[in-house]
């Protein structure tokens, strides 16, 4: 049902960014339209992204270009017609920092009314901001200051702040870079229902490809100052339109396979003659499918002892092709039995037990919950 | 016991302050926040009666406010030998002490928060009360403490251009200097006595923004 109007609506853009800004050191030229879904905004660091975030909020000012929100112009310069340059407060636009920003002076709720009661809306502020953070699950913590507060707690305050502002678009700048695994994913889960059912423009800027893969309708690559690439996550990952967007994604372990069993304990996925386990997912058997397998995710098993449980189903023999040492690392690419190659990473120290040398036979192995399934381009993901 | 004395002091630290709020917080925030071409000329300025004789400061203020001086000229104001000029000396010398605590705890406040206030819907005017001012609120109040303490225990430039009327424009300081130089040692220990509990009140009153809980306080 859901998938019907949001595709729907992800079709017309809601915010239209065409802006040129120069940096110090960055020429900074973005285009960028979002409709109803998350974008991500990928990037290396300095590549201009939070920048470009903040032209939107209206916080930094483009040197020449337009934005538009709904139709409404935002900012437009250097174009035909008149100069426009809509204040922040008037952008109707949602944003949450880096560092989440919360104002240490106010607890939980008070943060969250705070632009309830900048609207006038006097004694129902509270109200409603407590709906909102019972929303967020955070209803018992209202009365604490943010300092009180864990990494996620003060995410999700964050986020309820900027939604009770009724944004018209929602910005969020690294989200979840400072969370842990399992919490970021619940986050990320948290944050599709709620675009879901505001049917809001998010922007979520990132530099980690697994956050892109996880919450990603549509992806823009920015690099060197301009957007890349953009267009379904599987689209862009399966077929980068350039070499940069390739290197700046750290597209490894990138691999073509096809659905042969779904199982509510996981997806079995045949790739080049060996079958491989991946979390279960909504995919069809017989269906093509982009696998990504985290560098971090392979492992090297220790020959003559027990496989640990996790890395039992996606056991494989090969040959080492070549090590490198970078900043207390080590890289691994390794060529199976199938004819694929496989990049591994882990701690320099790991592995220094088998002493193994290049061209030396290997066993490696998939974490299972690591391996991440794309469908093509146009699935629900 | 010198009523007029202690009523005058009030009178006048309690004008100072007001002056020294009026024009340091505007001045501290623009030091903290912006930069322009004479600023360093400004930040000189402003710091020098701490570094100046008390006297010299007072004469250039006789200078300022006398008979030919641009208060008199344009405006026709007459306020030396008057409690204002007391008032005034005193919040001259005691200004460097806000701005300097002013400007400080205004450039520590994050600018993110104020960017994201923007972005909540609030005016510059709103952003400055909601957030910026309690967030500096610490480090204000106690430059203002410290300031208001040395506005009543100014003498040197209050004398230059106030002088000492009994009544009129002696101040606590300067009724002690005058009991002490008539021998009137009682008196002179009862008007120290009442300056030394006000500076304690002021050094305690210090102490107790500081222990408050702090707004800038961030964990996590």
């Amino acid at each position: 049902m859901a998938d019907l109007s949001d595709g729907a609506a992800a079709l017309s853009p809601r915010l239209v960014v065409d802006v040129q800004k120069r940096l110090p050191g960055l020429d900074l030229r973005v285009r960028l339209e979002v409709g109803s879904e998350i974008l991500v905004l990928f990037g290396p660091s300095g590549a201009g992204k939070t920048t470009t975030l903040n032209m939107i909020a209206g916080l930094v000012a483009p040197d020449v270009g337009s934005i538009a929100l709904d139709g409404r112009l935002l900012w437009r310069k250097g174009g035909p017609g008149r100069d426009v340059a809509v204040p922040s407060r008037q952008r109707r636009v949602g944003y949450v920092f880096q560092h989440y920003a919360l104002f240490p002076h106010l607890t939980a709720l008070e943060n969250v009314a705070y632009p309830l009661q900048a609207a006038r809306q006097g004694r129902k502020a509270r109200a409603q901001a407590m709906a909102l953070l019972e929303q967020m699950h955070l209803g018992h913590l209202a009365d604490r200051y943010p300092h009180q507060l864990s990494g996620g707690q003060q995410q999700r305050v964050a986020i309820a702040r900027a939604l009770a502002a009724n944004p018209a678009v929602l910005l969020l700048d690294e989200p979840f870079s400072a969370l842990d695994v399992a919490l970021r994913e619940r986050l990320q889960e948290e944050l599709r229902a709620l675009q879901r059912e505001r049917a809001l423009p998010v922007i979520y800027v990132t530099h980690r490809l697994e956050d892109a893969l996880a919450i990603a309708d549509r992806l823009a690559v920015l690099a060197d100052g301009q957007v890349q690439q953009s267009g379904p996550i599987a689209q862009v990952v399966a077929q980068p339109v350039n070499g940069r967007v390739a290197q700046v994604m750290g597209l490894r372990n990138l691999f073509q396979a096809q659905v042969v069993a779904v199982t509510p304990e996981h997806t079995l996925l045949d790739w080049g003659g060996a079958t491989i386990a991946a979390p279960p997912q909504p995919v069809a058997v017989g269906e093509g499918v982009t696998v990504y397998v985290p560098p971090e995710a392979v492992k090297i098993l220790y020959p003559g002892r027990p496989v640990p449980g996790f890395l039992r189903q996606n056991a494989m023999k090969g040959v080492l092709l070549s090590t490198v040492e970078h900043r207390g690392r080590r890289q691994w690419r390794v060529l199976l039995e199938n004819g694929y190659e496989v990049e591994l990473q882990a701690p320099s120290r790991a592995y220094v037990g088998l002493g193994l040398a290049v061209a030396d036979p290997v066993q490696v192995s998939f974490w299972k919950d690591a391996v991440v399934v794309l469908r093509p381009a146009g699935g629900a993901g | 016991m010198n009523w007029d004395a202690l009523r005058l002091s009030l009178l006048v630290t309690a004008v100072a302050t007001a002056l020294m709020v009026a024009v340091g917080l505007p001045l501290s925030l623009l030091l903290a926040r912006r930069r322009f071409r004479g600023q360093t000329l400004v930040e000189t300025l402003v710091t020098l009666p701490l570094v100046l004789p008390p006297t010299v400061v007072g004469y250039y203020l006789l200078v300022l406010l006398g008979r030919n001086g641009p208060l008199v000229r344009w405006f026709d104001v007459q306020v030396l030998f008057t409690w204002l000029a007391a008032a005034l000396a005193s919040a001259v010398v005691g200004l460097p002490l806000l701005v300097q605590a002013a400007r400080a705890a205004f450039a520590g406040v994050d600018r993110s928060l104020e960017n994201a206030a923007r972005t909540l819907g609030s005016s510059e005017l709103e952003v400055f009360w909601r957030v910026t001012l309690p967030l500096a609120r610490r480090g204000i109040l106690a430059g203002l403490v410290m300031a208001s303490a040395r506005a009543l225990g100014e003498f040197g430039a209050t004398l230059m251009v106030a002088g000492s009327i009994p009544g009129r424009t002696q101040t606590l300081p300067l009724a002690i200097y005058d009991a002490v130089q008539s021998r009137d040692y009682a008196q002179a220990n009862l008007l120290v006595a009442v300056t030394t509990a006000l500076a304690l009140l002021s050094l305690w009153a210090v102490r107790c923004v500081e222990a408050s809980r702090d707004p800038a306080q961030r964990g996590g």
